[in-house]
């Protein structure tokens, strides 16, 4: 790593310690949801950016990694410990589950990812004896291991953050990896891939599980933020964008997904507080970054040092 | 009876109601080199799609050292030995040429589903690549991006990427396809100078090249193999003759 990127890594690392203090809870609470709503974009950019398939059904590993949570904790009173473990396991079940879908490829992708997100939707919705309908569960409360428990946001934003930095180091070694590498091997060509001897079917589907068990971790991060789920954690918008997320920050980065998640959520806040209509707004956004900046937020950075680098030389 | 490193019994390929391999059979010894020629629409690729499990044959049988394979994906043949090169250069162009081997040197073990360690810690694949690159004509050129390097260096590539998955029995379709005459040259010598333990199927359209390379060549029309025997039989042949260049 250059020495330019580490003073950059540095500052922002600052930056985000001193948050709480510099900000007050609005920039405090903020982040935490741009951090929690990275690491979902960063899950579905697993499949997107490195081995090139469109999943819109991630906000279902989502929802039941977070409902699970909710519902261990609140009625059946299970201790942190147990519950957020139960949750990414049974949010990954049904990522392992669901990755049937990578048997077929392309727009035969998209809609089945979109049909069976649209499945755990009307389950959390019309469920209402178990799910709790569109009420959903509330009284969720803070994590709490042993003696050790979150009493305030800003405490838990500093727990979203060491997670997610936990996350982010743990996902570059994957995409590093040989694992990771076949990935993106896959996106470029499948044919090839099986002739080198990939099962390519079942590399993609490893891939699908993996980023399925990341999503069910931002769902635990996000049940114990909001205090309470209800469907629309599961819903199709979530969903897309978690997609938009990543691509607008740029495909294929960590950074990216963050930086998107960062976007996205503050244009919502900000726009929304004097436009009804934030969504077309949104969808404004998302067109001009496919049709100007197909590698996001990150590709333009890049795209900028370039330019300062070549008029030094 | 020497065993064959690969024999093909009566394959066929319908695509609709069209034949594009009718009736195929081959038998290619151990350490054999052999060229298959016939014009465009012969048959000649679809027939290798068939043998390497690229596609799945309409009927027939496939055997790769006595064991039958008909009916094994494509990575559990490459497993078994089987390499290949496309004719439509198939690499990685957002990967580094080291990277494009790395794929192909990890594809065929277990570390292919590594997870927790970076590709290029592996010192041992490093290594593997770099001789790999340079066996080929391409070294230091390991951390440049295939898409930035030269059509004729993407074909070298292609040819690297076959010979690093550990193949016993080769395929190469068209491997100097689009090339320049010079580079031409440089790849067929590259061939040349395989291993003579490695079996190599080849299909060639220039006859300089295929008939200096083979020791028997396979003439295919239509669909079905016209003749099959020494490169100067095949020379000789008026119907070989007929078929490349039509009727007078």
């Amino acid at each position: 790593m250059d020495r330019a990127r580490l003073m950059l890594l540095v500052v922002a690392l600052a930056g985000a310690a001193a948050l709480p203090w510099i900000g007050g809870p609005f920039w405090t609470g903020l982040a935490t949801q741009m951090m929690i709503f990275g690491l979902l974009a960063l899950s579905v950019d697993l499949l997107l950016g490195h081995a090139g398939l469109f999943s819109l059904t991630h906000a279902s590993f989502f929802a039941v990694s977070a409902y699970t949570v909710a519902i261990l904790q609140v009625r059946y009173g299970w201790p942190t410990l147990a519950a957020a473990p139960a949750g990414i396991l049974l949010g990954t079940a049904l990522a392992a589950l669901f990755g049937i879908s990578v048997r077929t490829r392309g727009v035969y992708f998209i809609l089945i990812t979109i049909a069976l997100g649209y499945v755990v939707w009307g389950i959390a919705h019309r469920w209402s004896s178990f799910t709790g309908g569109d009420n959903g569960v509330t009284n969720v409360p803070f994590p709490a291991v042993g003696p050790l428990a979150v009493t305030s946001h800003t405490q838990y934003y500093y727990v979203v953050l060491a997670a997610v930095i936990l996350c982010g180091l743990g996902y570059r070694v994957l995409i590093r990896s040989p694992f990771g590498l076949g990935l993106r091997g896959v996106k470029a060509s499948e044919t090839r891939m099986q002739s080198l001897g990939y099962r390519t079917g079942l590399h993609i589907y490893v891939a699908f599980v993996l980023s399925g068990a990341l999503a069910s971790f931002a769902g635990v991060l996000y049940v114990y933020y909001n205090k309470f789920v209800n469907p629309v954690a599961a819903s199709f918008p979530v969903s897309v964008e978690a997609a938009l997320m990543a691509i607008v920050g740029g495909t294929g980065t960590i950074v990216g997904p963050f930086l998107g998640a960062g976007v996205v959520l503050g244009l919502r806040n900000w726009v929304s507080s004097f436009v009804e209509m934030h969504h077309a707004i949104m969808g404004a956004v998302f067109i001009a970054t496919v049709l100007w900046a197909p590698q996001g937020l990150v590709g333009i950075a890049a795209r900028v040092r370039a330019r300062l680098k070549g008029r030094d030389g | 009876m020497a065993e064959h490193a690969l024999a093909v019994v009566n394959l066929g390929k319908l695509f609709g109601g069209l034949a594009a391999v009718d009736g195929v059979s081959l038998n290619v010894a151990t350490g054999e080199r052999r060229v298959l020629i016939g014009p465009n629409g012969a048959g000649k690729t679809t027939l290798f799609h068939c043998v390497t499990g690229t596609l799945k044959p309409s009927s027939g049988q496939v055997s790769l050292f006595g064991r039958d394979v008909t009916r094994l994906a494509e990575h559990r043949r490459t497993a078994l030995g089987m390499g290949r090169t496309f004719q439509i250069t198939n690499v990685f162009p957002d990967l580094t040429l080291g990277e494009n081997l790395a794929l192909a040197i990890v594809g065929t073990d277990r570390r292919k589903w590594v997870v927790h360690r970076p590709a290029e810690t592996f010192e041992e694949v490093r290594r593997q690549a770099l001789e790999g690159l340079a066996r080929v004509g391409l070294e230091g050129r390991a951390q440049l991006p295939a898409k930035l390097v030269s059509y004729g260096e993407r074909r070298q590539l292609e040819l690297a990427l076959a010979l690093n998955t550990g193949p016993k029995v080769l395929f190469l379709d068209e491997p100097c396809a689009g090339l320049s005459p010079a580079e031409r040259q440089r790849i067929s010598q590259m061939i040349a100078d395989l291993p003579r333990s490695m079996t190599l199927l080849m299909i060639e359209h220039d006859m300089d090249v295929a008939l200096g390379l083979a020791d028997r060549v396979t003439v295919l029309h239509r669909g079905r193999v016209i003749l099959e025997g020494t490169p100067q039989e095949v020379r000789a042949n008026p119907q070989v003759r007929d078929v490349y260049f039509g009727h007078a």
